[in-house]
């Protein structure tokens, strides 16, 4: 187990290496470029000279990006283009703020997902099977950007029950936090309720299924205690995966609904080439995706012992 | 003449009895101006707008405006209720960096400095400039030197005196090239292009910009002089250009230029918490020189780009007012009886301006095959929601005042068009390429569709190079063929001046022609409004023979505002002014 645990961590590094350099190089791989970003469309060639060389960016790009790692390790991560300050000063603040919609969105959507999913599968063809099928997949098919402009018009346009936007312009409201939520669960929750649904489905027709029943015990307690635990396998993998969505959904959900997390952080970096945040928000992306794939392997590994023993 | 018989030379006349005990002066023009007014020649805003200009108070013009008319006096909008003192104003705008309003590029930045940082004039609602930090201001006869005379006792926020020192200072910062403002092209009257010594690649000696040498003349503690090498008239509106705050004399050479980390200003406020991209929180701090400002605090939130987040806000009740209100909303928000639509028309427009230095661009005969293709009236109601009024292709607008309207409206002539396109050289057709970010909202891609569908029997294949706005911004000096949204400015000489002179940063075009040049000069040189308004055709006639702007329309601009906000004006050019604003709880 240990050795399974350092091989991953050793692959999650290299992968880690790799997009930095490729981001690196994407970024900052022509010096004049950099330069323009920098100082704006106004600058003259001879601004951009001077500026590349006070900062050293004559240097060869291999040597430039050791330093720039150097930096990244120290906690340095450059200075804002478009805020004018250092990515420190409001990176941190943006990746908690999504780290909570992300979270409470988790919660929600994954107790809804199990909950349908297993109510779906335990009955497989019944009519509440068909109901939630049929709902998962609708809700599914509606992208963010659809659903939070639908929600929107029913919640605040029409009902005028919820705040429109979710700037949290008066400190943090858990009220505004309910649009955003609903659009992300709305449309993540459908998936691994399928999942949940085929897993469990799959595991109602065991064999052990059929005789724990005809054993007697109560059918709850057969779906709490035997069968529940082995169809969550396969979702796990999906739940996991999730959190890679979120960190790219929350981009479209943040912007709608002017929530100031690090999705909405990215993509204005990206619409105005805010290089330093774009690879702040892209090597804390990676770790995201890397760390959760990692556990979940590990977890995995844990839950379904032929994996382990393999 | 017979004008000359009635002409009144008595200049003290047109000076308050306080303005007499300060000694001063009138321009020798302003007795020409009012006999104008009194014959009709010119109207009312015509002669408040030109008085003004000229150094007399507001109140002065008013007043004669009102003896020569009959209007009754002191008939300001907003005036019915008595405003209640206190509250705090939520607007809902892009909160931006703000670190020096010298380098300002977007009016968003300006808007959270102005409470701050203040400028030498203002220019109202309804068009007209008006003393501000500047109590007044005489313009030489030649329009060659404008001395302006700066209000005694105001203090800065740090409790040193504003001094003509501070204004000097700006004034520096603006000519030097290396601060990178848009304001060195405003007064382009002030700067002189010099010999660098050194050798570009081409051989050609490089040469710079500097401030001319006697440009700014410190007369004393309260009195600044500036002398120009050409005449020049809108002196005074460029001072409340949006980048031309006047800034701490300290500012960028004492302490570094960063107004969000030190903000020094003459304005009553305090900047009490500042996060780019999410908020600034303005407290009033101190009594305001000029007055009563009735609220205590301004909370300017951003909701980011979505605009659809914007109008989300203020239905919510999240904000009470907003910066604008996108076209494609104004019908959604009348609908909520808790809040008011606000309208006003602008000289705020869009053109599809060719960059005429660029292939295949540079042949004016393809430029002015596009410009056969419009209808101008049809562009204006399918792109803007029936909100746009026909523009023609010049850049200068009905409500400007050097606006001459007996030159012929442009018409859609297709076998023009195909006739101009044989000459250029495409006789199988041209398939072409516009760049459009959608800068200002979708009714530029929808107004791009329209010209799109105009351009297509003539043989001209538009296609739509869609891209984000910032991306747009990035690129909108470089691209080839660009829709590029331009605001409001108070005359047609200023946007001429900022956008189609040669060399100047903004402009986008590349377009360069010296005859142009020198008429623009001329125009700005003109004291006399009807003779400028010709003196201003000149300039238009060039620009549309060299078809350098393809231009649908004008825009009319909107802002959404709770019932409860009260003596909210729209600017033309979306700039805050709230010393009237007040709360009805």
């Amino acid at each position: 187990m240990l050795n399974l645990i350092l091989r991953r961590l050793g692959i999650m590094l290299l992968i880690m290496l790799v997009v930095s350099m490729l981001l690196f190089f994407m970024n900052e791989g022509d010096p004049k470029l950099v330069a323009r970003s920098v100082l704006g469309p106004f600058a003259q060639d001879q601004q951009l000279e001077a500026w590349i060389q006070q900062n050293g960016y004559d240097r060869p790009i291999m040597v430039r990006y050791i330093d720039w790692l150097v930096r990244l390790s120290q906690g340095d991560l450059g200075d804002s283009i478009i805020y004018k300050v250092p990515v420190n000063e409001i990176f941190w603040d943006r990746l908690a703020n999504t780290g909570i919609l992300a979270g409470v969105t988790f919660l929600v959507m994954v107790a809804l997902a199990l909950v349908l999913g297993v109510l779906a599968g335990i009955k497989e063809g019944s009519i509440q099977d068909r109901v939630i099928s049929f709902v998962s997949i609708i809700t599914t098919s509606i992208p963010e950007y659809a659903s939070a402009v639908i929600l929107g018009g029913i919640f605040v346009f029409w009902l005028g029950w919820l705040p429109g936007t979710s700037s949290m312009t008066a400190g943090f409201n858990p009220v505004e936090l309910i649009l955003p939520v609903m659009v992300l669960t709305l449309y993540g929750f459908g998936y691994i309720a399928r999942m949940t649904r085929a897993s469990m489905a799959e595991v109602m027709t065991s064999q052990y299924i059929r005789t724990a029943v005809l054993k007697g015990i109560p059918y709850n307690r057969v779906v709490m205690r035997h069968a529940l635990r082995n169809a969550l396998i396969a979702p796990f993998t999906v739940i996991m995966l999730q959190f890679n969505w979120l960190l790219s959904g929350v981009v479209v959900t943040e912007y709608a609904f002017g929530y100031k997390g690090f999705g909405a952080l990215l993509l204005e970096a990206a619409l105005r080439r805010d290089i330093y945040v774009i690879e702040a928000c892209g090597i804390v992306a990676v770790f995201v995706a890397v760390t959760t794939q990692t556990i979940g392997d590990i977890v995995y590994t844990y839950l379904n012992p032929r994996i382990r023993f393999s | 003449m017979a004008k000359k018989n009635v002409l009144n030379r008595d200049k003290r006349k047109y000076l308050l009895p306080m303005e007499r005990k300060w000694g001063a002066e009138t321009h020798c023009y302003l007795p020409e101006l009012t006999d104008q007014l009194d014959r009709s020649r010119i109207d009312r805003r015509d002669f408040l707008r030109q008085a003004c200009l000229l150094g007399m108070t507001s109140a002065a013009a008013y007043a004669t405006a009102d003896a020569l008319l009959g209007r009754p006096l002191g008939s300001v909008a907003h005036a019915a209720e008595t405003p209640k003192p206190g509250g705090t104003l939520r607007v809902s705008m892009a909160v931006q960096e703000m670190t020096d309003p010298a380098t300002f590029d977007w009016t968003e930045k300006s808007n959270v400095a102005r409470f701050i940082v203040e400028y030498l004039t203002r220019t109202r609602a309804d068009n007209t400039t008006v003393p501000y930090l500047a109590e007044r201001w005489e313009a030489g006869e030649d329009l060659k030197t404008w001395v302006f005379h700066l209000r005694k006792g105001i203090k800065w926020s740090n409790g040193d005196d504003f001094t003509a020192a501070d204004v000097a200072h700006n004034m520096a910062r603006w000519l030097d090239p290396a601060t990178g403002s848009s304001n060195l092209g405003l007064f382009d009257a002030m700067v002189e292009e010099y010999d660098t010594g050194e050798k570009g690649a081409d051989g050609k000696p490089k040469m710079a910009k500097r401030a001319t040498g006697n440009a700014i003349e410190v007369i004393d503690d309260n009195t600044i002089k500036f002398n120009l090498r050409k005449a020049a008239l809108a002196i005074p509106e460029n001072f409340y250009n949006y980048p031309a705050a006047i800034v701490h004399r300290s500012f960028g050479k004492d302490t570094p230029a960063d107004l969000s980390k030190h903000p020094i200003g003459t304005g009553p406020f305090d900047l009490a918490e500042f996060r780019v991209g999410e908020r600034a929180i303005l407290k009033k701090a101190r009594k305001w020189w000029a007055g009563d400002f009735h609220l205590d605090e301004i909370h300017y939130f951003d909701h980011g780009q979505d605009t659809n987040a914007w109008v989300a806000a203020i239905i919510s009740n999240q904000v009470d007012t907003m910066y604008r209100l996108p076209v494609e909303s104004v019908e959604t928000i009348k609908r909520i009886p808790t809040l008011d639509v606000l309208t006003t028309t602008t000289a705020q427009t869009a053109v599809a301006r060719f960059r005429v230095t660029e292939k295949p661009f540079d042949n004016v005969n393809l430029r002015r095959a596009v410009l056969a293709c419009m209808d101008h009236d049809e562009l204006a109601s399918k792109g803007f929601n029936n909100l746009g009024v026909p523009a023609q292709n010049d850049h200068v607008c009905p409500i400007h005042p050097d606006y001459a309207d007996d030159m012929p409206k442009p018409k859609r002539d297709i076998e023009l068009a195909k006739k101009l396109l044989k000459d250029a050289g495409y006789e199988n057709g041209v398939k072409l390429t516009i760049s459009n970010g959608d800068t200002d909202g979708p009714w530029m891609t929808s107004t791009l569709s329209v010209l799109k569908a105009q351009c297509a029997p003539a043989g001209i294949d538009v296609t739509i190079n869609k891209m984000p706005s910032a991306q747009y911004w990035e690129n909108w000096t470089k691209a080839p063929w660009g829709y590029t949204s331009w605001t409001h400015r108070p005359l047609g000489t200023m946007v001429l001046s900022l956008a189609y002179r040669s060399g100047v940063p903004w402009n986008e075009s590349a377009y360069s022609d010296p005859a142009f040049d020198k008429a623009l000069d001329e125009a700005e040189a003109e004291l006399d409004v009807n003779a400028r308004k010709e003196k201003l055709k000149v300039c238009r006639r060039i620009l549309r023979d060299a078809a350098v702007i393809p231009q649908p329309f004008w825009r009319q601009i909107s802002k959404a505002a709770s019932k409860k906000v009260k003596g909210l004006d729209v600017h033309p050019t979306l700039y805050h002014q709230f010393q009237n604003v007040w709360l009805d709880s």
